[in-house]
């Protein structure tokens, strides 16, 4: 029965892996031979460069982690719930492709950058599996059983 | 057609006193049930005609019962109507009265309690509902409305009432129907307060109300209390119906117990409070798609389609109100806070009550009427004759159930008939069956012969003609077998003083909103209260000050409000869903736009990869 919570949660750690990868690969793609610190305070960083190709990834980095680091949190969060706890973290985990989506249709109207593109087929891949019938039996079981009781209720 | 036949007024009167309702009323209500003499008595009867202005017909102090019986029938469209004389008409005797009244409240033999307003009704729908409430307001203004001071009109003029004569009083009327004895209690309050008092949808001067005991006559000629129907708004049928024995109907003795709502005085059988949707229809083609659209939600995705998709019509649009049915305030009826006093009987059917087809209120011209006094107990307010008067049995459907004393005849009548059907159609398969016979025989010997090829085809299509008609008979015969043995198997059972469940007949009964609803925090009230003014200045702040971020702006507020929203109506999960839903359209359709044909290609390399699936695992078998 919890074979369907385990693989979801092994598929969000996955997009949570895939998300930080692109997030490393896009600070790793910045020259920051071309970026000097103009700060002389110790514990103080005051960034400069003249290269307009580097201060463009620089921004298109700090974008991605400005609205993706909410969402990445999630999803580790409720991918480790699902693989962990079997059925927690349903919530979290749909809040997490909701703010995924959101933020890659807002990058997609700012600069189309290539890797919007597979985060959104994925999470319109996670969001059709969430509320697939399987899961939704396993991850609403608790509360589907609760109604059934106050049915029988009812009926007395 | 309901009659008095054999109900002089002396047994009337036992019977209604017999099986009178106690009455359970919210605490802060101003009105109760009264005899209607005193109200014509104070009110001035007013005529309105077609574009002409409304003219005094008998001033107040001057009418009575009997002349009000004499209105003559008017010109076409000209409408009857009391006025409760408003204290501005007489100031010294209003201010008199009203001091009079006030005194009379603090007078402690007179209910003084006071009404709260449980959950805000506004905390139980969403934002659209909440705006057509407040626009509902507004075209108040131009319906036509009873006003304000009317209401202390009436507040002063019951005062009076009871001060004078403290009485609580019904108007009791007694009829046969269908081997029915109908008791009906004709309550009439001189006002109905519920949008001023109790944030209802209306006022009205004037509010006729009713309760119906249905009793059954034995052959001894023993009485038996089968059924009750108790009035609320426009309901009629089948869920207006309790049986004698459903625990949902509370009993004193022989006596109901009904909840009147505070205000409407609508009558409820438990206490509680409950949601009153005032229903609009919505515009056909906007109907059309949002039916189509939650279909394919519910059935084609079976998207919660176990919550809620039967339960509600979705082809109106609705403002709820609530009808505050609590029970904790004055109780009248036998043993209780007050008694009832000797009712005021209509057997034989007063001339008041047939020859008055006006209204008993002010008529304010409102086209949806829910301002508009109602007429007597016997019309509608269009002047016809109301169907509770003339087919009580039928208006709570019972026109298709038989007393008690009937049952076991009615089931033996329409046993013998189903047998004699079943005789004939026997005899009508029996020979067709031998027709069939014979045709097969003609077929038989005519087939493979070329010169006889016409007959055998004329043959084989009466064959087949007749052969579809004993199949039909055959059909129907078995479905009359099994009627039968349903019904005797009945039979058996009504002969063993069993009954069959005491609601099976209720498809949508009329329940109180839950104690969870009824106690859901005040941020949420609050919240409820303010969110229509605070959706409405967010939207103009955004139109005028965020134009060159106008669609994300408008986006993110809507998304935003409808989660809080759906938070405070602990629908999170479901919203989630559903804007989750919405962007995984939007984002497919940004795929579908830059990689369409990639898309389709992988399609159908998707398609053709599970074929030969497929098929390989059938071959591999």
């Amino acid at each position: 029965m919890y074979r369907q919570a385990r693989l979801l949660g092994v598929l969000l750690i996955l997009q949570f892996v895939a998300m930080v990868g692109i997030g490393v690969w896009l600070f790793s793609s910045i020259d920051w031979d071309t970026v000097v610190n103009l700060s002389n305070e110790p514990g103080q960083v005051k960034l400069h460069t003249n290269d307009k190709d580097t201060l463009k990834a620089f921004k298109r980095a700090i974008l991605f982690t400005v609205y993706f680091l909410a969402p990445v949190i999630l999803l580790f969060l409720s991918g480790l719930g699902f693989v962990l706890l079997r059925r927690r973290g349903w919530m979290l985990a749909s809040v997490a492709q909701a703010l995924t989506m959101l933020a890659c249709l807002f990058f997609y109207g700012a600069s189309r950058p290539w890797f919007a593109y597979p985060i959104i087929a994925y999470c319109i891949l996670m969001i059709l599996f969430l509320n697939s019938r399987s899961v939704r039996a396993v991850v609403h079981r608790k509360r589907a059983l609760a109604g059934a009781g106050s049915e029988v209720a009812h009926g007395e | 057609m309901a009659n008095e036949a054999g109900m002089d007024p002396g047994r009337a009167e036992a019977l209604l006193r017999r099986f009178e309702p106690v009455i359970r009323f919210t605490k802060g209500e101003w009105f109760y049930p009264m005899d209607c003499e005193p109200y014509v008595d104070a009110c001035g009867l007013w005529v309105t005609r077609p574009g002409e202005d409304a003219v005094c017909v008998v001033p107040p102090g001057e009418l009575t019962l009997e002349k009000l019986a004499q209105q003559p029938d008017d010109t076409t469209g000209a409408v009857h109507y009391l006025k409760i004389p408003t204290p501005e008409q007489d100031e010294k005797q209003g201010r008199r009265a009203r001091r009079r009244a006030k005194r009379s409240h603090t007078n402690p033999d007179w209910p003084k309690e006071s009404f709260r307003a449980g959950r805000g009704r506004l905390a139980r729908v969403g934002y659209i509902s909440r705006l057509a409430d407040a626009l509902f307001s507004l075209v108040l203004l131009a319906r036509g409305r009873v006003p304000g001071g009317d209401v202390e009109g009436g507040r002063v003029l019951y005062g009076q009432f009871m001060e004078k004569e403290e009485h609580f009083r019904y108007h009791g009327h007694v009829v046969r129907q269908d081997g029915w004895i109908v008791l009906r209690y004709w309550l009439f309050y001189a006002f109905n307060d519920w949008r001023t008092n109790f944030f209802g949808a209306n006022n009205h001067e004037a509010d006729w109300e009713k309760v119906f005991v249905y009793l059954s006559e034995s052959e001894s000629g023993e009485l038996n209390p089968e059924w009750v129907a108790y009035a609320a708004h426009e309901e009629t049928g089948d869920d207006l119906r309790r049986r004698w024995d459903d625990p949902e109907l509370e009993k004193i003795g022989e006596h109901p117990v009904a909840y009147v709502c505070a205000g409407s005085h609508a009558t409820r059988y438990s206490r509680g409070e409950y949601l009153t949707e005032l229903a609009f229809p919505l515009p056909r083609a906007f109907a059309a798609v949002r039916r189509t659209a939650r279909r394919f939600w519910y059935t084609t995705l079976r998207q919660y389609a176990d919550e809620d998709y039967a339960e509600k019509a979705y082809e109106a649009f609705t403002i709820p109100f609530v009808d505050y049915g609590r029970g904790d305030g004055l109780s009248v009826g036998p043993g209780q806070d007050r008694e009832w006093d000797p009712p005021r009987l209509m057997n034989p059917l007063p001339s008041w009550a047939s020859g008055y087809r006006g209204l008993w209120g002010l008529y304010t011209r409102d086209p949806f009427e829910g301002e508009d006094a109602p007429a007597g107990p016997m019309y509608n307010r269009d002047k016809t004759i109301s169907r509770e008067w003339f087919d009580p049995v039928g208006w709570a459907g019972l026109d298709k159930v038989p007393t008690r004393a009937e049952e076991l005849a009615v089931v033996a009548r329409r046993r013998a008939e189903i047998e004699e059907r079943r005789d004939l159609l026997l005899s009508e398969i029996t020979e067709k069956s031998d027709r069939l016979k014979a045709l097969g025989m003609d077929a038989e010997a005519t087939r493979d012969q070329s010169h006889l090829s016409k007959i055998y085809e004329t043959e084989t299509q009466h064959i087949e003609e007749l052969s579809n008609e004993v199949e039909a008979m055959r059909e129907e015969l078995s479905e009359d077998e099994v009627l039968d043995e349903s019904l005797r198997d009945h039979a058996e059972r009504l002969r063993n003083g069993e009954r069959p469940p005491a609601r099976a007949h209720i498809m949508h009964a009329a329940r109180p909103v839950s104690e969870q609803e009824t106690h859901a925090g005040r941020v949420a009230q609050l919240w409820a209260s303010v969110s229509v003014a605070v959706v409405l200045v967010t939207l103009i702040l955004i139109v005028v000050y965020q134009r060159q971020h106008l669609l994300s702006a408008l986006v993110f507020a809507i998304v935003m409000f409808a989660f809080i929203e759906a938070g405070f109506r602990r629908r999170l999960a479901r919203f989630i869903v559903s804007v989750n839903v919405a962007l995984a359209i939007v984002g497919a359709l940004v795929l579908l736009k830059f990689f369409y044909w990639q898309i389709i290609a992988l399609a159908v390399i998707g398609v053709g990869t599970y074929i030969l699936w497929e098929n390989l695992r059938e071959f591999g078998r």
